[in-house]
């Protein structure tokens, strides 16, 4: 009688103990809910960089309600390393428009800045990618978030269990953060476009090169916390000659001829996912996301510019993503 | 007024009040990497070098390691490779620099530990490496890559064999070499520290080839050590960025290839003294006068 009332406790404290973690484990992760009632995504068709790139981008860029007159605007690129005819970087060109756009809508300033994830040298990256060149000529400044001044910020989300970032002060002060990522698979991730850009924000100098610690906490939780944290204003997704197969780096070109605008990274990625012929509620960071920080289902997106139309053949995955594939 | 001398006076002016300097120009955080550097091509004895070196033994953390940066948390980073280089002319540093070589023998990859090894042995083989040759990493719980391990090897070189330290240092020494070896591009060269990734090659990195080819500059007959000098060689020639060119200059003379003609070509890039990262501008100075940094790093031809 004395065993059978002591397993009876125990019991009774096992399932309380389990109704306490699975409680916490049904607690949101996230602290704020940030999705808008509805968001909206344009599609542009372009088939190749060139000088159209520009009135291009200014007449998609009038299909939203956007107001940057007055405000320091960042350009947030995705310049990872060059390798000669690799569609790896964000095109030169479509930086360089957008910069332009948002000079001639008022923005205070317009700087680009990003922090390669592979390269240290920074300056060779943009010299290999023909950015330095364009960027000097437009007079458009350029900042090394690998280096730039941190600040210690606390993470608004808590998918990684980091708890805390060192973040560059250039990216925690922009008034309008507009993320310009190149689609592409990614051999780690899935995907790597809006949200995946923003780990180019994770500075090297404290976190290295790469920015290994991501990687071991989780890329899709670490999208999660930065997104979070770092709230992107407005997406321009360069998907002209995207990449598919291994990326980040050693995918395939893909030429895809589109352009995607949006007012919310989730949306934007979740849209850019369907114009590769993937699923978005199969990759984690966008189903998670979802939840917070955006919308992806496409009743609650207003899709304007092109209509959205799936490829007749996916993207190439390497096999641990080919669950994506619709 | 000399190139070099101008840099030098350029950093100089950029020292901020507590001794140390920021990672970019328009910066006043105190970061320890450019500090480092910065202070290892300032005059030994000037109130820059003094100032700098009084900076460092402040920010050393209690567990013998240094922070990336000021106000980080004491775990430490790596670089504590730097900071002991940096010290090692400062006669009242010896306790401290003792202390960052305790912490670097003790400071290891991921990789080192025994359930690690073993996952990267049978579940996750996408990236190609031996978890058995293990090196340092950018920080605690993480793996070990090729620029941090480089600059681990030449501080560990350095430190004094009467430290008590012998048998430790000979055998992280031994094993980092075997891991930069391991970590190399197929074609010769390294970067990050991928070199074969879902079965595919990597390209090499210009920077990162020169840093592990100053670590192994006592491994000049290796076929890969041979193999990564041409490619940095070839590479070089046709470099238009000053960092990745500083360092391949002290690479290519540490392994004794002439370098008068890419240190003309340094010389001659625009506006140097412009240059916003601090640390570009001290791998600068260190390259236009390779025989004396090349000591500093200790490496003797």
């Amino acid at each position: 009688m004395r065993n059978s009332r002591r397993e009876f406790v125990v019991g009774v404290a096992g399932l309380g103990a389990g109704e306490i973690i699975s409680g916490w484990s049904l607690f949101p992760k996230y602290q704020h809910d940030r999705r808008p009632k509805r968001s909206r995504v344009a599609i542009l068709n372009l088939n190749a960089y060139s000088e159209k790139i520009g009135e291009m981008l200014d007449r998609g860029l009038t299909l939203f309600p956007l107001d940057v007159r007055n405000k320091a605007v960042v350009l947030k690129p995705n310049l990872v390393d060059y390798a000669p005819g690799q569609a790896i970087n964000t095109h030169h060109l479509l930086v360089v428009a957008a910069a332009e756009s948002f000079r001639r809508l008022g923005a205070k300033s317009v700087c680009v800045a990003e922090g390669p994830g592979h390269q240290r040298d920074t300056q060779l990256v943009l010299e290999e990618s023909g950015y330095e060149r364009w960027l000097r000529e437009q007079r458009i400044r350029f900042l090394d978030l690998n280096r730039d001044h941190l600040r210690r910020i606390r993470l608004e989300a808590n998918y990684s269990g980091m708890k805390y970032l060192w973040l560059p002060r250039t990216m925690l002060e922009a008034e309008f953060l507009v993320s310009m990522p190149k689609m592409k698979t990614h051999h780690w991730s899935g995907v790597t476009l809006s949200m995946k850009n923003m780990f180019g924000t994770v500075p090297g100098i404290r976190y290295g090169w790469p920015k290994n610690i991501l990687h071991w906490r989780g890329i899709q939780e670490s999208i999660l916390d930065i997104c979070a944290t770092v709230p992107v204003h407005f997406v321009i997704a360069d998907g002209i000659v995207a990449m598919e197969g291994n990326g980040p780096l050693q995918g395939s070109p893909r030429s895809l001829g589109k352009i995607v605008l949006a007012d919310d990274p989730v949306a934007a990625d979740a849209t850019c996912v369907r114009l590769m012929g993937l699923e978005p509620r199969r990759i984690r960071y966008i189903y998670e996301s979802a939840k917070f920080l955006g919308n992806s289902a496409t009743r609650i997106i207003d899709q304007v510019g092109e209509p959205l139309v799936r490829p007749q053949t996916s993207f190439q995955l390497v096999p641990a993503w080919s669950h994506l594939r619709t | 007024m000399p190139l070099r001398a101008n840099l030098l006076d350029e950093l100089s002016r950029r020292q901020l009040q507590c001794g140390a300097w920021g990672a970019l120009a328009c910066s006043d955080q105190p970061v320890i990497e450019s500090s480092c550097l910065a202070a290892l091509v300032s005059e030994i004895g000037s109130k820059t070098r003094v100032g700098a070196e009084q900076f460092l033994l402040r920010a050393q953390n209690p567990n013998g390691s240094w922070p990336a940066l000021l106000g980080d948390d004491q775990e430490g980073a790596w670089v504590t490779s730097l900071a002991v280089m940096a010290l090692s002319d400062s006669v009242p540093a010896t306790p401290s620099r003792l202390k960052g070589y305790e912490w670097l023998i003790g400071f290891s990859g991921k990789e080192a530990n025994w359930f690690w090894k073993w996952k990267f042995r049978t579940t996750d083989r996408k990236v190609r490496f031996d978890p058995d040759q293990y090196g340092w990493p950018w920080f605690p719980g993480t793996v070990s890559w090729v620029v941090p391990t480089s600059f681990s090897i030449l501080a560990l070189k350095q430190a004094p064999c009467t430290c008590g330290l012998f048998e430790p240092i000979r055998l992280r020494l031994e094993r980092g070499t075997k891991m930069l070896l391991d970590r190399a591009c197929p074609s010769g060269g390294w970067n990050a520290g991928n070199g074969v990734v879902y079965g595919a090659p990597l390209a090499p990195h210009p920077d990162d080839t020169a840093v592990a080819l100053l670590a192994l500059a006592a491994q000049k007959d290796l076929p890969l050590v041979r193999q990564s000098l041409r490619y940095l060689e070839g590479t070089a020639s046709r470099l238009r960025a000053p960092a990745s060119l500083a360092w391949a200059v002290l690479a290519l003379a540490a392994h004794q290839r002439p370098v008068n003609s890419l240190q003309s070509r340094l010389s001659a890039f625009a506006e140097l003294r412009h240059i916003e990262d601090t640390g570009t501008l001290a791998a600068l100075c260190l390259a236009l006068e390779c025989r004396g940094s090349l000591s500093m790093l200790g490496i003797h031809s």
